[in-house]
């Protein structure tokens, strides 16, 4: 790892200097132990303080959406011949390149406004897991060493081995290399040895009653505060002014009836057809450990039995709920 | 894309755990009397069999 810290910081450094990109986006070591945290870097000097480890969670496409969508949002205010385009990088992995190209066939913007480093990935911690393992105790010092976290709480320290402590999402992955790059560190990690069952969870939990269903998702669902972290950290949710915003009409209440919450959580998923690209930003960033994505792969998993598609798998492809092919099935629809 | 929509929406609220026959979708052209009302007798009869939602319902 310390070789591909190595080479990204060179290439970001470069990518400055030769002034390709006027921003980069990419992790840097976090300030509590065992973290790492998105950062934003203008100054070459500054490319040293780039990581890319098992401890970077984040989906950065969200940011690059962001700075993007800002900067074209300035330049509204300067007169036309002195508008300035601006270049973001980005340090990208399967996933946040699968969700680049959704930006990129959603319009979102150009392929050259940004620059895709692209890194290997072999999966992140999920610190709700991590947590778990070391039976919630603070965690006061972290290393990672190898394949293996060396942890120190009050209790001692602790070796967890990294496979122990990865999220969910990432021991089914299909995505771990960049799907498009423009330079690329490193080697190709090599393919994830679960991801033939990925779709296991989802056909556990089909395989039960109605009612048990419904009883898992409120129970779920009544865990959620509505913080609305999961939107703020999703790459898949840009909309400027979000349905649970809007006054006129009023989708979705305001109060705590746990109906409201179910509703707007239903229509937040429901929104991810044929869009959402399993990153886990959603539940990493979830204070209240809400399983969402058990409903999220459920609407990969039907885009792929029914359109024979997959959010950002492949730039050539058209968003699935946008066309229309002939031989779609028609079983849902109501003949009496 | 209605079309697609509306089937990933069917079978996603049957996933969450709402009776599926609750959700209903079909195409029915203006001049199309007779099916019109054969498609509404078979919607009241499916959800009569449900009998009242108690899910999603929000209690003012």
């Amino acid at each position: 790892m310390e070789n591909i810290d190595k080479k990204l910081r060179e290439e970001a450094k470069r990518l400055l200097e030769e002034k390709r990109v006027d921003a980069l986006v990419g992790y840097e070591t976090g300030t509590l132990p065992l973290t790492a945290t998105p950062c934003f870097i203008t100054n070459p000097e500054d490319a040293e303080k780039l990581v890319w480890n098992a401890l970077c969670t984040q989906n950065l496409a969200k940011y690059v959406h962001d700075l993007i969508s800002q900067h074209r949002e300035s330049q509204k205010r300067v007169k036309p011949e002195d508008r300035k385009k601006k270049v973001f990088g980005v340090v990208a992995r399967g996933c946040t390149t699968r969700s680049i190209i959704l930006h990129l066939q959603e319009r979102q913007y150009a392929r050259d406004e940004i620059v895709i480093i692209g890194v290997p990935c072999t999966g992140y911690v999920d610190r709700k897991q991590l947590s778990i393992l070391v039976n919630g105790e603070d965690i006061q010092e972290g290393a990672l060493e190898g394949d293996q976290l060396v942890v120190k709480t009050i209790a001692g320290e602790k070796r967890i081995p990294l496979q122990d402590a990865l999220s969910g999402n990432c021991l089914t992955c299909k995505f771990n290399n960049p799907v498009i790059c423009d330079v690329m560190i490193g080697e190709k990690a090599p393919a994830i040895a679960g991801a033939a069952q990925e779709y296991a969870e989802v056909e556990a939990f089909e395989n039960l009653s109605t009612e048990e269903r419904w009883a898992y998702f409120t129970k779920e669902m009544a865990k959620c505060i509505r913080c609305y972290a999961c939107r703020q950290a999703c790459p898949s949710c840009y909309c400027r002014i979000c349905f649970v915003e809007q006054s006129q009409p009023q989708w979705v209440g305001l109060g705590e009836d746990a109906t409201d919450t179910q509703v707007f959580q239903l229509m937040r998923l429901f929104h991810m057809v044929g869009r959402c690209v399993d990153c886990g930003s959603c539940i990493s960033v979830c204070p209240m450990g809400v399983d969402l994505r058990k409903f999220l792969k459920k609407l990969d998993k039907d885009v792929l039995e029914l359109f024979e598609s997959r959010a950002g798998a492949s730039m050539e492809d058209v968003p699935p709920l946008s066309i229309f092919k002939e031989h779609d099935k028609e079983d849902f629809i109501f003949n009496p | 894309m209605a079309r697609r929509k509306f089937a990933t929406l069917k079978r996603f609220l049957d996933y969450i755990g709402l009776e599926g026959d609750r959700t209903i979708f079909t195409w029915i052209s203006a001049s199309e009397g007779e099916r019109f009302a054969n498609v509404i007798k078979g919607v009241t009869a499916k959800v009569r069999a449900l009998g009242p939602a108690s899910k999603l319902v929000k209690k003012l």
